[in-house]
């Protein structure tokens, strides 16, 4: 009832969180095995850097980040820390370790702000891995 | 001094002939793409007597040079009526490479319903290999986990084997021709297409090498090869995808589950849906952790002896023995997301059964999915879905019907969603949520195929680097070059993997090229890996042409058309122009 209330009002804002990998381990639960799935009570106007530093997951130690199935962040570059999320957003954090090769990506949705970033770069970001950024 | 040999099974004659020398420079796809296009008649049925088949090895296989152990097998595809060739990983290449064998061309036809088992054995004395042909009649209508241990018990157990299974006697359209482990199982696979049908036709059940004491496969610039194998070694072992403890090293090719999942481009339910509830747990993560929780498996196993990737690897049953190597990634989601099937045990099973009957697992997880959508099985029904394997094993009405591949399962149950391009069910990766492979898809010259487009270096590459990858004219420039620099490196004899290094660190892609050079004596640069790229796909398509096909065989089925895939609710949209430029430019 609280939560409806609250929800209501726009005074919290749920995330849906699925954690990958090693990454899982940052759920709270140590033993969180191959994946963790959380959901998160977030306040509106939240960022991508907020559900990082509540999960305490230091940026550099994640891979590939997506937002809503877009692809938002990869290791060394993460132009997606300052997205704001929205009402039921579902985030997916992989360990640095994971990977998606650029022959298995070309044509996959972006985040407005990793297709800017990727645009930037030499060849329009033509890579598997990348090192524009801490 | 390289020899093709060459071997007639009407009447099991062989000889070994000089390399003719236009054929030099070539290896493994490039080799059995020109000698299928050179000798067989594009309009031959790919299981009469007059299609061939032939294997070879890469042009640096054999050699020290790293991840290099691939043989490509190539014929006229009974799944697809296209050119085939079709790429596994194996010590049978390196044994070839090593007697000096550059090919093995297989022709003629079967006589009197009988099998053979060819034997390829180093010969000290002759300093030239020795043939020999033995009936393979206790093997057949066998599963192959049972019959490959007593070949390496007649032979010796450093031998390597190749060959087929029941299915490929049974002239499946989806039969592979299957290549052992560096353990000795039957699990690695020349599998797309249907060649081990093409070798079923010939009579042949096994060709058995033993190189024992073959001499160094011999360089022409010693110091050039050194150098190269150097160059590409440091590439592959610092690169965060290809070194040990990365990416493929640790998770398998599986660690592309979650990946492709999240992206909402993991087909579902035989490509209803881009996003699989159960997809975690039957991920790359997931098998880590079945592998550390309940130990005897393995994560980061070669497929052949030299590789350093090592990106497959040993599942255990819940009490740690043994229940199959390999699951890939594709393997996991035919079986796995394709089906509804989120249990790695059943999806094991399924592998396990596929590898002991011969078979491609892209295919027959494809298979089973228009089966599950004409209803013959609930989907996530792992169950019904072992009961339908066993049913292809025996060889039933049924069986039979789905041991010959989703596109013909789909017409004979009335299936309309048939996620197949040119007679070959699509892989993993679903065309509307990743619109480049679905381009690759169209446009390769062997169906839908994931291992057509893979690229380098986009410094060396003229047009893929001044394309803009985000648009949609790049993709089709993206995806020609893929497919060119694709046909380069499974020439080359190494695994299509060394791409993921190569496209970041240069030096790898210019080692590659020294190694070429060291073996050939040529002078090759990077620029000439998209030449022959290119040459090679002229080949295949013109083989393809003649055989019948069109600009409107490089299509994806009509459903994806219209049908929208969530979650992103997004339909093919590449116009037919934009495919047909891919090779209108070429
Ligand atoms: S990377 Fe994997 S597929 Fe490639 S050669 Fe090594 S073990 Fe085989």
């Amino acid at each position: 009832m609280q939560d409806g209330l609250l929800l209501q009002e726009g005074v919290i804002m749920m995330i849906d969180v699925w954690l990958y990998g090693e990454i899982a381990s940052y759920s709270g639960n140590t033993d969180a095995g191959a994946y963790a799935h959380l959901e998160m009570e977030m306040t509106p106007g939240s960022t991508m850097r907020d559900v990082l530093s509540r999960l305490c997951i230091p940026a550099a130690e994640r891979g590939p980040t997506f937002i809503n199935s877009a692809l938002s962040a990869m290791s060394g570059l993460q132009p997606d820390l300052g997205h704001v999320l929205a009402d039921n957003d579902r985030i997916g954090i992989f360990s640095a370790v994971s990977m998606w090769p650029y022959q298995y990506r070309f044509g996959a949705k972006m985040t407005p702000e990793l297709a800017a970033a990727l645009k930037k770069l030499p060849g329009g970001g033509l890579h598997h891995a990348y090192d524009a950024e801490g | 001094m390289r020899k093709i040999l060459r071997i007639n099974m009407m009447d099991r004659s062989f000889q070994f002939e000089d390399v003719p020398k236009a054929y030099h420079d070539l290896g493994g796809r490039g080799l059995t793409s020109t000698i299928v296009s050179n000798e067989v008649k594009p309009t031959v049925h790919p299981l009469g007597p007059h299609n061939k088949i032939v294997f070879a090895p890469g042009i640096v296989t054999g050699t020290a040079a790293s991840t290099s152990g691939r043989v490509s097998v190539g014929a006229k595809s009974p799944l697809t009526g296209t050119i085939k060739e079709s790429n596994a990983g194996s010590q049978f290449p390196q044994d070839l490479a090593r007697m000096g064998i550059k090919a093995i061309i297989i022709e003629g036809y079967q006589q009197d319903d009988k099998y053979w088992l060819i034997h390829i054995k180093w010969d000290e004395k002759a300093k030239a290999p020795k043939v020999a042909f033995f009936p393979a009649d206790e093997y057949l209508d066998r599963g192959l986990y049972e019959v490959f241990p007593e070949i390496f018990a007649r032979f010796g157990n450093k031998v390597s084997i190749s060959g087929i299974g029941i299915a490929g006697e049974r002239r499946y359209l989806n039969s592979g021709v299957v290549f052992n482990d560096t353990d000795g199982r039957p699990s690695r696979y020349s599998g797309r297409g249907g060649l081990g049908a093409v070798l079923g036709s010939k009579g042949v059940k096994f060709i058995v090498t033993d190189r024992t004491g073959a001499p160094a496969v011999p360089l022409q610039d010693k110091g050039i090869f050194e150098q190269g194998r150097k160059k590409l070694v440091d590439a592959l072992r610092n690169h965060p995808i290809t070194k040990p403890g990365g990416g493929l090293n640790t998770l398998g090719t599986a660690v592309l589950v979650n990946i492709i999942n999240e992206a909402g481009g993991l087909p579902t339910h035989n490509f209803r849906e881009g996003r699989f509830e159960g997809a975690a747990k039957i991920s790359g993560e997931a098998m880590a952790q079945l592998v550390k929780e309940r130990g005897g498996g393995r994560m980061g196993h070669p497929c052949h002896p030299g590789c350093i990737i090592q990106c497959s690897n040993i599942i255990p049953k819940p009490d740690g023995s043994e229940l199959v190597s390999v699951i890939e990634y594709e393997t996991t989601w035919a079986f796995g997301a394709n089906c509804g099937i989120d249990s790695l045990d059943t999806i094991g099973e399924l592998t396990r059964m596929t590898n002991d009957f011969g078979m491609d697992t892209i295919e027959m997880g494809g298979t089973i999915a228009i089966a599950m959508e004409a209803g013959l099985a609930e989907f996530g029904d792992g169950q019904k879905a072992i009961e339908l394997m066993k049913e292809v094993g025996k060889g039933t009405p049924l069986g039979r019907l789905l041991g010959n591949g989703a596109t013909l399962a789909g017409k004979a149950l009335g299936v309309i969603r048939v996620p197949s391009v040119k007679g070959q069910n699509m892989p993993a990766y679903e065309p509307r949520a990743i619109k480049g492979i679905g381009v690759t898809y169209a446009t390769s010259t062997m169906g839908a195929d994931h291992t057509s487009g893979y690229t380098i270096a986009p410094e060396n590459l003229a047009s893929g680097g001044q394309s803009d990858p985000l648009s949609l004219e790049g993709k089709a420039d993206l995806s020609r070059t893929f497919q060119e620099a694709t046909a380069f490196i499974d020439s080359t004899g190494h695994c299509l993997f060394i791409a993921f290094a190569i496209l970041d660190i240069p030096t790898g892609f210019e080692g590659v090229m020294e190694e070429c050079n060291g073996v050939l004596g040529t002078n090759w640069t990077v620029d000439d890996a998209i030449r022959i790229g290119t040459e090679i796909l002229k080949i295949e398509r013109a083989f393809n042409e003649s055989a019948g096909f069109t600009k409107a065989d490089d299509r994806l089925p009509e459903f994806m058309y219209y049908e929208k895939l969530p979650p992103h609710n997004v339909a093919f949209d590449i116009p037919d122009e934009e495919l047909d430029s891919v090779y209108g430019k070429m």
